[in-house]
């Protein structure tokens, strides 16, 4: 069976009731989506399945063949940021950083189906994930601008000591 | 200074958000061979029997540990200042809590791990159990702890955190009412969403690579080499990245284990924790039974209070005792109350033990004081704010352990709140500031009692 990951179709060898997210991590070395509770209850794991936020802790990959899917590495790199993702660094809505992939990508969804900058229904998109150290305020703060459209000077916040924090491992 | 009101650039913001940031579990390791633990189905019970041949023997295992490989197995975490240590790293002769690791396994995959643990051969003979401090001190009570149901190495060998300031009894006889509670906050589990992990490399050369999501790298690393008995430079420590902790690791519960597996079966080993592991057996914060008495003044003046305190610790004590002490020491929150008579204990019970979270020891007693002085407020019929900043901390005021303040803050604090929520204040309130008592607040018969910062 054939799995479209970021624009590339890999061939998977895993067995048929491997976890779409087993399939990224171990077979695909696709990091970005996290384990967290490997039962559908903390968002980390989300990535796009065609488009659609879905846990992908719950997917067995023999039910995905042929399907695109989109995770964090699929949006821009550094130096090419999505609008979602220049909101996150600008308004401070990661801070661990390890449920930051999933929020994005159900972000990126919701912005993507014309979701507004009503915090309401900001707080409904996201409301299965969970995060610890935030509080929320500042991811629904990032997604509500990225959702108007506001854009960031990111000049400032942008410019780190580090790109990344830890040698090793898939870029 | 520059830093102050300035948009300061989140040194990993860049990363988190292009998926850049490399936690524990991501950095891949050929070969690495997975880890899981064989845990105390009791809360209380004697080792009658085990047996990991069957477990050995399984097609895919490369290792099983138990207390007989650990070099040093009993190690506390506050060894290093000189504390006695309590508790193995694997239960050998007896578990005291539920979940309590008793053998580690390294095989090939998830599954193979799993199914090696399941093999183990256990039998066990259950005990009486202790959950609720308050029956701890029975004479029929459980005995679960080699040292006595409550810890016994505070300073001078005292087996409490004990506080005497002032003179209590006189503060009681003046007081016009004594206002008394209970408070009672539950156990809180940190969980972070990366739950606890590690991977342990052997390295050619003999030394050991461990990739950790500790919050406390060198104090794991010193543990890890305790237990081990081999010296610091058998360890490289990667640290720095960690999903989440709030205190939850600190304690060091996966390194050791790892390492002991990689050394025994010379393959690189993963242990990363189910989430109901998390939440079943590592640390929490502590549940807290405080009973506190105040002696108070008819126009609000907290002149002394009597206060007990019985810290759940669970079945060891890791740093259980320090959040005893940190309590005792801010027993009185942000205000000053001249006369304390303070004990607390570090209590064991079969309860997963309980450790570092968010302010340990002093977030149970800020909730108890708040409320506490809501209560007295509504019983005296005074505002809450009048009460709060009669009381409040002031230049050369001292903490119940005899720290003088110099920059306290409560009554900034407290204005600003009232300011905030639109309360009105008298004048006389209103202009207060955190400069000694000099400003008339104080009634004439407790100028020598509260208004001499040398007499506190």
């Amino acid at each position: 069976m054939n799995l479209n990951v970021n624009g590339r179709t890999h061939e998977i060898e895993s067995p048929p009731l491997t976890t779409l997210l087993d399939v990224l991590r171990e077979e695909l070395g696709v990091h970005s989506p996290k384990v967290g509770c490997e039962q559908g209850g903390c968002g980390a794991c989300t990535v796009l399945v065609d488009g659609a936020p879905r846990r992908s802790c719950l997917l067995p990959v023999a039910a995905l063949d042929g399907a695109e899917i989109t995770t964090v590495e699929g949006l821009g790199a550094a130096e090419h940021l999505e609008p979602v993702q220049a909101a996150f660094v600008h308004h401070y809505a990661a801070q661990c950083g390890f449920c930051t992939s999933g929020l994005l990508m159900a972000a990126t969804a919701y912005i993507a189906n014309g979701g507004t900058d009503d915090r309401e229904a900001i707080a409904e998109a996201l409301g299965g994930h969970v995060c610890r150290c935030t509080g929320y305020v500042k991811i629904v703060d990032a997604v509500a601008a990225a959702a108007r459209g506001d854009e960031f000077d990111l000049s400032v916040t942008a410019a780190g000591l580090f790109t990344t924090t830890m040698s090793g491992g898939a870029a | 200074m520059k830093a102050v009101g300035a948009r300061v650039p989140r040194y990993d913001g860049v990363a988190h958000v292009t998926g850049r940031t490399v936690f524990v579990e991501d950095v891949e390791i050929p070969g690495v061979a997975w880890v899981k633990a064989l845990r105390s189905p009791h809360h209380h019970a004697t080792i009658t029997k085990l047996d990991t041949r069957p477990a050995e023997q399984m097609k895919g295992v490369r290792a099983v540990v138990t207390a007989a490989d650990v070099p040093l197995n009993v190690y506390g975490h506050l060894s290093a200042l000189g504390i006695p240590g309590d508790e193995p790293l694997l239960a050998d002769a007896e578990v005291r809590y539920l979940g309590q690791p008793i053998a580690v396994v390294a095989a090939d995959d998830e599954q193979t791990a799993q199914a090696a643990v399941d093999a183990i051969e256990i039998e066990f003979e259950e005990r009486p159990a202790l959950f609720d401090v308050r029956k701890a001190f029975d004479p029929d009570a459980p005995q679960i702890h080699q040292w006595g149901n409550w810890y016994p190495h505070f300073e001078a060998g005292m087996d409490r955190r004990q506080i005497r300031k002032g003179d209590i009894d006189a503060a009681f006889a003046q007081a016009d009412v004594i206002v008394q509670g209970v408070y009672r906050p539950a156990a809180i589990e940190q969980l972070p969403l990366e739950t606890q992990v590690c991977q342990v490399v052997p390295e050619a050369n003999g030394r050991l690579t461990i990739y950790s999501c500790t919050q406390a790298l060198y104090f794991s690393m010193g543990v890890v080499a305790a237990h081990l008995q081999q010296p610091l430079n058998k360890f490289k420590f990667v640290g720095g990245t960690v999903g989440g902790g709030f205190g939850g690791k600190v304690d060091t519960a996966t390194e050791t284990l790892c390492s002991l597996l990689a050394l025994k079966s010379g393959r690189p080993t993963k242990w990363r924790w189910t989430r109901e592991e998390e939440f079943l057996c590592s640390s929490t914060r502590a549940p807290w039974h405080m009973e506190m008495a105040d002696a108070v003044t008819k126009d609000g003046w907290i002149l002394g209070r009597r206060m007990i305190t019985l810290h759940d610790s669970g079945a060891y004590a890791r740093f259980s005792p320090y959040g005893v002490t940190k309590h005792a020491f801010h027993h009185t929150g942000a205000y000053t109350i001249p006369n304390l008579h303070f004990d607390g204990w570090c209590v064991f019970t079969n309860r997963t033990p309980t450790s570092a979270m968010r302010g340990f020891g002093v977030t149970s007693v800020s909730f108890a004081t708040e409320t506490h002085l809501s209560r007295i407020a509504e019983e005296l019929g005074i505002d809450p704010f009048e009460l709060r900043l009669k009381n409040a901390n002031r230049i050369g005021d001292t903490s119940p352990n005899g720290v003088v303040y110099t920059d306290p803050s409560t009554v900034p604090t407290i204005l600003a709140i009232a300011d905030h929520l639109g309360h009105e204040l008298p004048a006389d309130y209103r202009t207060m500031t955190s400069e000694p008592r000099s400003d008339g607040l104080l009634p004439e018969h407790l100028v020598a009692q509260v208004g001499n910062p040398e007499d506190h």
